[in-house]
């Protein structure tokens, strides 16, 4: 499927992807394209850089949308940050009881230390936003730019990890830490554990035992709301409607990171749709054949500009060395290259331009002449 | 007569350096490469991956574990994670280690982390610092520890451990160890904290926050941070007048090229000097290397570490 049907047809699209990769700018020139092309967008940004939030009119962190101004014959664009412990605080409003559970909740130690600083904490606010997002009528596109993980597919399991985490014995037997279960093996997993919080509280004094029940209770109330959501999630995610579009970049690190990305989505039934490589060179221009240099220029700069196009072929030649096992471990077909460039994009126009070059096999003008699905 | 000037990243008695950065901006080409020119200046060198494999893979060991092992390129390698440091010190007094790693692997680590923050990372730092203590035929094991830290936003958490988790751990017996560790860490005569980036927006905005969290909040002593790939200065005002006046970059492969690197540089001046406004400090540049393979780029960088360290001859 080529990039301008992924965009022109699916509900939500994940741009995955390893930090520094430049994820965020992709996921916005995407978003802005599917935008031009008729579809009512909303791209959801993890840690944009300033020019980009400039460039978004993301100037408030609030979590709530914002309006791209794209002007006269684009639909509406809304583009919005992720926003982890203002999403989890309103996470816990929404599926407490009452306002006095809710509070409760909030305000205890472990609560706080999950919802802010745990790892993942990201991913499970990014996929509630998701959720939200997904059933908001006023969108027909989602595009995800997911947060930076250390394993790329963090994002896609967080609904999968958090259930577990709920679900899990531990977790059960964390809450009434002093009951013997009649269970053997749940014997052993209590003395286990029992073990683990009595080593760490003899180490620092801390009372972690009935901080950790207290926790696990208040947030127990919450486990069935939460499964419902995080199982509409991940059934989201699997469907015909998610596309998983990786971004990725000419860098060795990111070999053994698309294998293991590869690896866990096919545990999870999903596979990465297509591939956006971004900041290469292009190959076209750095082949075996130097190019003539235009006239009128003085041998001496002529000179150079033939040596710096030899030093850049040598990059090119490596950087297309280190794409290709990256291509092959992704197993999808690469959808579109992106140019490097000098300078990071800075406003709606440079996107404008990035997304001229995602789509440069298919102009917006043909596919905008065929009926919206 | 011959001016000593004092290298920018000088390495005298400290024994721990610390390499962090931003994902992609070569943090663990930059650990290798001062490891190696560590290991060829004489000293006896651990190299120890905290993110993985990329620093062991570097100088050429495939899988580093707990175990220091010879790397071809001269400096010992190791590595150990957080949740891994958590598994070996539960089950250091855990009667069955089967079932500790069965239940750490999955969800317990989280909820561990989340009700002792700090004691993971605190656990990896204890291991680091058994290894500056380890004594061998008398003499210590290591001269100098290379770390290759996560990137900047879990590195973080790494270097707080001692503060997070002291917070909570005023008594007991973590406690003293804790103020050990956090002693070592703070002291610019035993360590130093290098931060990697590459003269680009969002790098370089890391790098002055993490330096902000490093050096400002938690105090510790963090050196000038080092700016990797730099491109070099190829075309005067002049070259860039004629270059456009020749045609568009689209026209012409070497007037794409040209227009490119002219921009790059522009970029990379205009973020170095961010970086320098904001620190008060001139950063330490490494070039962006034209070179065939990994293996050649890291030869060329070690000898740009070594001369910056003061460990070149």
């Amino acid at each position: 499927m080529t990039l301008a049907r992924l965009v022109g047809t699916k509900r939500v699209l994940l741009c995955a992807g390893s930090g520094g990769v430049g994820k965020t700018t992709t996921a916005a020139a995407l978003a802005i394209e599917a935008a031009q092309r008729g579809r009512r967008t909303a791209v959801l940004t993890v840690d944009p850089a300033q020019r980009l939030k400039d460039a978004l009119r993301l100037d408030v962190v609030d979590g709530r949308p914002r309006a791209v101004p794209l002007g006269e014959g684009a639909a509406p664009l809304d583009a919005m940050l992720l926003d982890v412990k203002g999403t989890f605080d309103d996470l816990v409003r929404t599926l407490a009881r009452d306002e006095d559970e809710a509070a409760r909740i909030l305000g205890n130690r472990i609560y706080q230390n999950l919802s802010g600083a745990l790892v993942g904490s990201a991913e499970y606010m990014a996929v509630e936003t998701v959720h939200r997002l997904a059933r908001d009528a006023r969108y027909d596109l989602l595009v995800v730019d997911t947060p930076p993980s250390r394993h790329a597919v963090d994002f896609l399991d967080a609904p999968r990890r958090l259930l577990a985490l709920l679900d899990s014995r531990a977790f059960t037997i964390l809450r009434n830490p002093t009951s013997i279960l009649p269970a053997a093996g749940s014997r052993l997993a209590s003395l286990v554990l029992r073990g683990v919080l009595a080593g760490i509280e003899r180490l620092t004094g801390l009372g972690l035992v009935r901080e950790i029940a207290e926790f696990v209770g208040l947030i127990e109330s919450l486990t069935d709301a939460l499964r419902e959501r995080m199982a509409a999630v991940s059934a989201l995610l699997a469907s015909d409607a998610t596309a998983i579009v990786l971004v990725t970049a000419p860098e060795p690190r990111l070999a053994d990171e698309t294998q293991d990305l590869a690896a866990s989505l096919a545990r999870l039934g999903l596979s990465i749709d297509g591939l956006i490589v971004n900041r290469a060179l292009p190959r076209r221009l750095f082949g075996a054949v130097p190019p003539v240099p235009p006239p009128g220029l003085p041998a001496g700069l002529q000179r150079r500009l033939l040596d710096l196009h030899g030093d850049l072929r040598v990059v090119a030649a490596r950087e297309q060395a280190t794409l290709a096992p990256i291509v092959k471990r992704a197993g999808a077909p690469v959808l579109a290259e992106l140019p490097l460039l000098g300078t990071p994009p800075g406003s709606l126009d440079d996107l404008r331009a990035l997304a001229r070059h995602l789509f440069a096999d298919e102009p917006a003008a043909r596919v905008a002449a065929t009926p919206r699905p | 007569m011959e001016r000593r000037v004092s290298a920018p990243l000088v390495l005298s008695s400290q024994r721990l350096v610390v390499v962090t950065g931003k994902g992609g901006v070569g943090k663990s080409m930059v650990a290798a490469a001062l490891a190696r020119a560590a290991a060829q200046a004489g000293r006896r060198v651990l190299a120890v991956d905290l993110a993985g494999n990329a620093l062991a893979r570097r100088l050429g060991v495939r899988r580093a574990g707990l175990e220091p092992c010879a790397s071809p390129a001269g400096p010992f390698v190791a590595a150990v994670e957080p949740a891994e440091a958590l598994g070996d010190w539960v089950r250091g007094f855990m009667p069955v280690p089967l079932l500790s790693r069965r239940l750490l692997e999955s969800t317990t680590f989280q909820i561990v982390a989340a009700a002792a923050p700090g004691l993971p990372e605190y656990l990896v730092l204890q291991r680091v610092n058994a290894w500056l203590d380890e004594r061998r035929l008398g003499r210590v094991r290591w001269q100098l520890v290379v770390v290759d830290a996560p990137a900047s936003g879990h590195s973080l958490p790494l270097l707080a451990a001692p503060a997070t988790l002291g917070a909570l751990a005023r008594v007991g017996p973590i406690a003293s160890t804790l103020a050990r560790i956090d002693r070592r860490l703070h002291d610019p005569a035993r360590t130093a904290v290098w931060i990697v980036t590459r003269p680009e927006e969002l790098p370089v905005a890391e790098t002055i926050e993490l330096h902000r969290e490093l050096d400002g909040v938690l105090g510790l002593p963090v050196a000038t941070p080092i700016v990797n790939a730099v491109p070099a200065r190829r075309f005067s005002a002049r070259d860039a007048a004629l270059l456009e006046a020749a045609g568009p970059p689209e026209s012409n492969p070497l007037l794409f090229a040209a227009a490119l690197t002219i921009a790059q540089r522009r970029e990379a001046v205009a973020q170095i000097r961010l970086l320098r406004r904001t620190l008060r400090h001139p950063p330490v540049r490494l070039p962006f290397l034209h070179v065939e393979d990994d293996a050649l780029a890291l030869d060329r960088l070690t000898q740009e570490i070594a001369r910056a360290t003061g460990l070149a001859a």
